[in-house]
């Protein structure tokens, strides 16, 4: 009985993710390669995300100090870290750093710096919840994520 | 069958052999034993995009440059498909398309951006990548693409 009120916990928090706007159909992805082979493929990709994201948003931030500002190489870290966040379907990190290259190509460094405070934002808001989220999960049980059928 | 999990489409294997469906992606039975390369220099891309190729019934190997990328081609390596970042650390995604290019490989070749912004695409094709696409590396339009290969 509590198991299946506590999966029913887990979905609610996973439906939860997509309906605020947090996750896109690229989680899903992630979650279709994980198997039995790769029990914990999702939670595993998500931390090697904040992993090498954490070093991309400290030389951003150092970027951002510099003066005159390098356009050029802020795009570049931002469009690496863009294409992390995409790969796990992290939506709202997603939009704030389209925004971000918006303003560096226009050369707007104020732009940069704010936007860059709401991708830091955006950022965290999600870390916890994934975290929370793949703390139920893990209570359930990671087979009970995975969303191919298995052979 | 994997129990409907609450909030997500149950997967359902389709009577088709090979043919997996899961909420809205249809994964090709592809008669051709297909061979793929991903050139992306974040590990993160590596892992998910190797996996997504790899659902689509591609073999694919994955390697961070652009020089790893024209090493493996020199040694022999053929691909049917092949999919290049567009920001590598030394050799850029349009130098390894071109490289290639010159090297005689008639792969098709996609060039990847993780943010596209019209006119972004020029090196690109003037290196002669058959398309460029923005992340993520999705079935959507990835699975037309292995068809007509396919055929």
């Amino acid at each position: 009985m509590e198991r299946n009120q506590m999966h029913r916990q887990v979905s609610v928090m996973r439906q939860s993710l997509f309906d605020q706007g947090y996750l896109d159909e690229q989680f899903i992805q992630l979650e279709e390669l994980q198997d039995d082979a790769n029990p914990n493929f999702v939670e595993e990709v998500v931390t090697l995300y904040y992993r090498d994201s954490s070093r991309l948003i400290l030389s951003i931030d150092q970027a951002l100090e510099r003066n005159p500002l390098d356009f050029n190489k802020l795009d570049t870290y931002m469009h690496q870290f863009k294409g992390s966040s995409t790969s796990i379907g992290a939506k709202k990190v997603k939009a704030e750093c389209t925004q971000f290259r918006e303003y560096c190509k226009a050369g707007n460094g104020e732009g940069c710096m704010r936007t860059f405070q709401q991708v830091k934002k955006e950022y965290t808001i999600l870390k916890r919840k994934l975290e929370a989220y793949f703390q139920q999960a893990r209570q359930v049980g990671p087979s009970e994520t995975a969303c191919r059928p298995r052979n | 069958m994997t129990p409907a999990i609450e909030g997500m489409a149950p997967a359902v294997e389709s009577s088709e052999g090979s043919n997996k469906m899961s909420k809205g992606y249809q994964y090709p039975s592809l008669k051709k034993k297909l061979r793929g390369l991903v050139v992306d220099n974040a590990e993160l891309c590596r892992i998910v995009e190797k996996g997504i190729m790899g659902l689509c019934g591609v073999e694919t190997q994955a390697v961070e440059t652009g020089e790893a990328a024209v090493e493996l081609i020199a040694s022999g390596a053929t691909f049917d498909l092949i999919v290049i970042d567009r920001f590598l650390p030394s050799m850029t995604g349009p130098q390894t398309a071109r490289k290639m290019r010159e090297m005689g490989v008639e792969s098709k070749i996609i060039g990847l951006f993780a943010s596209y912004f019209e006119g972004d695409e020029e090196e690109f094709v003037a290196a002669g990548v058959d398309d460029f696409k923005e992340k993520p590396l999705s079935p959507n339009w990835l699975v037309p693409i292995l068809r007509e290969l396919d055929n």
